[in-house]
């Protein structure tokens, strides 16, 4: 059971530009803000540790750019992640429509193996602000109408739920990974035996 | 200063062009050259690297002629037309990095980049990276890879930028100090990151001898179908145990020229000693349907390969058995029973193998591979039948002597006993059997040492070594030996001489050779110590080689 000591999760923050990937990932890992924009260049990789019910965790998180003219990175970026953020900002409506375009994005260029399964959290960023043109209610609703992802108001200025936010992604990708592990602990043995067809067996009749 | 001369061979070295010494009609090893194998491997472009080769399974063969016991089936040679497309389109890609690393230069960046600057990361001759192409950390030489994911995360896009966007295959960037070389092999990114003299190709052997490790761990088809199921897997839980194997064949491939060359380094024993060895695994093992290869080892060299007939082994795959055996202390104390799969035998399926040395007083380990799962106890039953022959026939004693390097042993110290004082140091290999003999082999403690002092560091030395070894000669011999395997204009000859030494590199149809000289040597001199050099090793040959291919 050695293999319970580490797990490192690939977390993936997907979003319009100027939303606050960038500032809610600082925030989580270097408790820093800075209300200063710089654009991403392709993508930032952060790592934390976190724990989770007493395992230690190593989040290695993909900041990716917001800005169309530096995404360059597409499928490759979004291969074997565990978890993917999606985020927008409450003061301004058109990144909140766009978190549709950018799931069915990710499902497709990622094409996980289960997707109506696999682990999003939605953040809605930059609640300090007065401003706010989405309602809670109404990103609410979007989030239990795919499945009921979980949502979150954060602001990444002021710490507001930001690490309870990672916190739940970690969790969530991490039910996943245990789930896999069924599957992956004891691999099959490689038949030996060439009169033994016990391979076409047990194999083909798995319905997904 | 320094006179390189690439002339044809001169009439003096002509004469040996027929002389082998160790070449024998029939092999126990695959000669089949790695080194232009990993050339052509450089240059196979991204299509055809996707490509699947789907070799039939060797095990599911062997196991499917003893089902039916069919006799004899003629094999075909088939020799594959090795299209090496030397088109030497050597690419170096230009990923602009820039974009991926950025630096803002305040202090959040300086942060998190404070890992990359410990001192367990910086100053290391070579980093060996090795990751799942998602990004996910696998292994690092060095410091923990838990630590190192940021910096996977930023492999892995250099790799499928140039991928995804240029259709390219991104094989190395090189700095102005410092080589870095990538490997994609099936679900993996394989990354040397180098300051030593070490070539693109050496490198690329290196990431390839690595990646072989894992399959022999894992097979091939388990890592394909782990990946294919789960892109995200952590294949860190499925290789817990089995990084102490890839550190230790990194540091064995930086130290033993048998990597360099792709040979397999015998242990020097009288012909008669080995015959009787031999024959004691023959004559114990004749009646045991399904065991594929008996192999006898000691200290890194071989004693004996006794083979089911048609079947040989490559060196790359001895050189991972001789891993295996190395870096595990627990065959020492208990017969093992293990599954391990072979790469370039059959990387789909596992043979089973019995493990054991065969006793106390001497340090030869016996492996018995056999395709048979349940095949324990009659193995165990053999190998005590063939430790009692050994010793009865004196076997033990002799493969002591060559263990101990026994001073009386004419290849104990060879260089003292060619007597040929300019000669410092020398290497060779005969081709056709894949075997290699050198003038300091190293011996089981040496190596121990280096790994010791490897553990405190594989920082870059900069400190005068007093007395040259076999591991500093052969850090020398590596320009030459990929001048001698450079695949668009290869040398036969290369002969330079200067204040600090001499160095000969030759190759022929039969064999390569790697002499040191004394400094300023004069090129007939040199050619006439070679004659009397390659004439020892002719005498010799019964004694360093294994000169026969027994079978079962």
């Amino acid at each position: 059971m050695s293999s319970r000591k580490k797990v490192l999760l690939k977390v993936i923050i997907l979003g319009d530009s100027g939303v606050g990937k960038t500032s809610l990932m600082n925030q989580f890992v270097n408790k820093k803000f800075s209300n200063q924009y710089k654009a991403t260049i392709g993508a930032d990789f952060l790592t934390k540790e976190v724990i989770v019910d007493d395992r230690i965790v190593t989040m290695q998180i993909w900041d990716t750019a917001g800005q169309e003219r530096f995404q360059s990175l597409g499928v490759a970026f979004y291969r074997g992640a565990d978890c993917c953020v999606l985020v927008f900002d409450v003061t301004a409506p058109n990144t909140f429509k766009s978190l549709e375009s950018w799931r069915d994005e990710f499902l497709i260029q990622a094409s996980p193996r289960d997707p109506d399964n696999f682990p999003f959290v939605i953040l809605g960023n930059k609640v300090d602000l007065d401003n706010r043109a989405v309602s809670a209610k109404r990103a609410q609703q979007w989030c239990q109408s795919k499945n009921d992802i979980p949502y979150f108001e954060t602001s990444a200025k002021e710490a507001v739920n930001v690490e309870l936010a990672f916190q739940t992604i970690a969790r969530n990708a991490l039910a996943q990974e245990t789930e896999a592990e069924l599957y992956n602990e004891f691999p099959d043995q490689i038949k030996l035996n060439a009169n033994d067809n016990s391979r076409n067996r047990d194999g083909d009749n798995c319905a997904c | 200063m320094a006179s390189t001369s690439q002339d044809t061979v001169s009439s003096k070295t002509q004469e040996n062009d027929d002389l082998e010494p160790g070449a024998c009609p029939e092999s126990i090893l695959n000669p089949a050259d790695t080194f232009e194998e990993f050339a052509s491997e450089m240059s196979s472009s991204l299509q055809e690297r996707n490509v699947l080769c789907t070799k039939s399974s060797t095990i599911s063969e062997i196991q499917s002629e003893i089902a039916e016991s069919i006799a004899e089936i003629k094999m075909r040679a088939t020799k594959s037309s090795d299209d090496l497309q030397s088109k030497d389109e050597s690419m170096s890609a230009s990923a602009s990095s820039s974009n991926l690393l950025e630096q803002d230069g305040d202090e959040t960046d300086d942060e998190k980049d404070n890992y990359l600057q410990s001192p367990e990361l910086v100053n290391k001759e070579k980093h060996v990276f090795i990751l799942s192409s998602a990004g996910k950390p696998i292994y690092s030489r060095y410091g923990n890879e838990d630590k190192l994911a940021g910096l996977c995360g930023v492999i892995q896009a250099l790799v499928s930028v140039v991928e995804e966007q240029n259709q390219d295959i991104l094989r190395s960037i090189t700095t102005k100090d410092c080589k870095a070389v990538f490997l994609v092999k099936g679900p993996l990114i394989l990354v040397a990151v180098s300051k030593s003299n070490e070539s693109e190709t050496q490198l690329v052997l290196q990431l390839t001898y690595a990646f072989n490790q894992i399959v022999s761990v894992l097979t091939l088809t388990q890592l394909n179908r782990i990946f294919e199921q789960r892109r995200n897997y952590d294949l860190r839980r499925l290789l817990s145990g089995a990084e102490r194997l890839i550190d230790h064949l990194l540091i064995f491939m930086e130290k033993d020229p048998a990597f360099l060359l792709g040979a397999v380094r015998c242990l020097p024993l009288p012909e008669k000693a080995r015959e009787n060895i031999t024959n004691a695994i023959t004559s114990t093992c004749n009646k045991i349907r399904d065991l594929v290869f008996a192999i006898m080892i000691a200290g890194n060299q071989l004693i004996t390969l006794v083979r089911m007939k048609k079947y040989t082994l490559h060196p790359s795959d001895i050189h991972l058995l001789f891993n295996l055996v190395r870096s595990s202390e627990s065959f020492k104390t208990a017969e093992s029973w293990t599954p391990i799969c072979l790469p370039k035998f059959d990387a789909t399926g596992f043979l089973h193998g019995h493990v054991s040395y065969i006793s106390e007083d001497c340090q030869a380990c016996l492996l018995l591979l056999t395709v048979q799962r349940d095949a324990f106890f009659p193995l165990s039953q053999a190998k005590h039948t063939i430790a009692d022959k050994m010793r009865r026939s004196n076997c033990l004693i002799a493969i002591n002597e060559a263990l101990n390097r026994n001073e009386n042993l004419p290849t104990t110290n060879p260089l003292k006993h060619i007597a040929i004082p300019e000669i410092r140091h020398f290497m060779y290999k005969c081709k056709s059997t894949a075997q290699l003999f050198t003038s300091d082999p190293i011996s089981l403690d040496r190596l121990q040492d280096y790994r010791l002092r490897h553990k405190e560091g594989g920082d870059i030395c900069v400190k005068k070594i007093e007395k040259l070894s076999d591991i500093d000669y052969v850090r020398n011999y590596r320009e030459f030996v990929s001048k001698i395997h450079c695949t668009s204009t290869p040398a036969k000859l290369i002969f330079r001489s200067n204040s600090n030494d001499t160095v000969l590199a030759w190759v022929t149809n039969g064999f390569e050779l790697y002499v040191t000289f004394d400094p300023l040597m004069e090129k007939d001199q040199a050619i006439k110590a070679v004659d009397r050099l390659l004439r020892w090793i002719k005498n010799e040959e019964q004694r360093i080689f294994i000169m026969n291919a027994p079978t079962f």
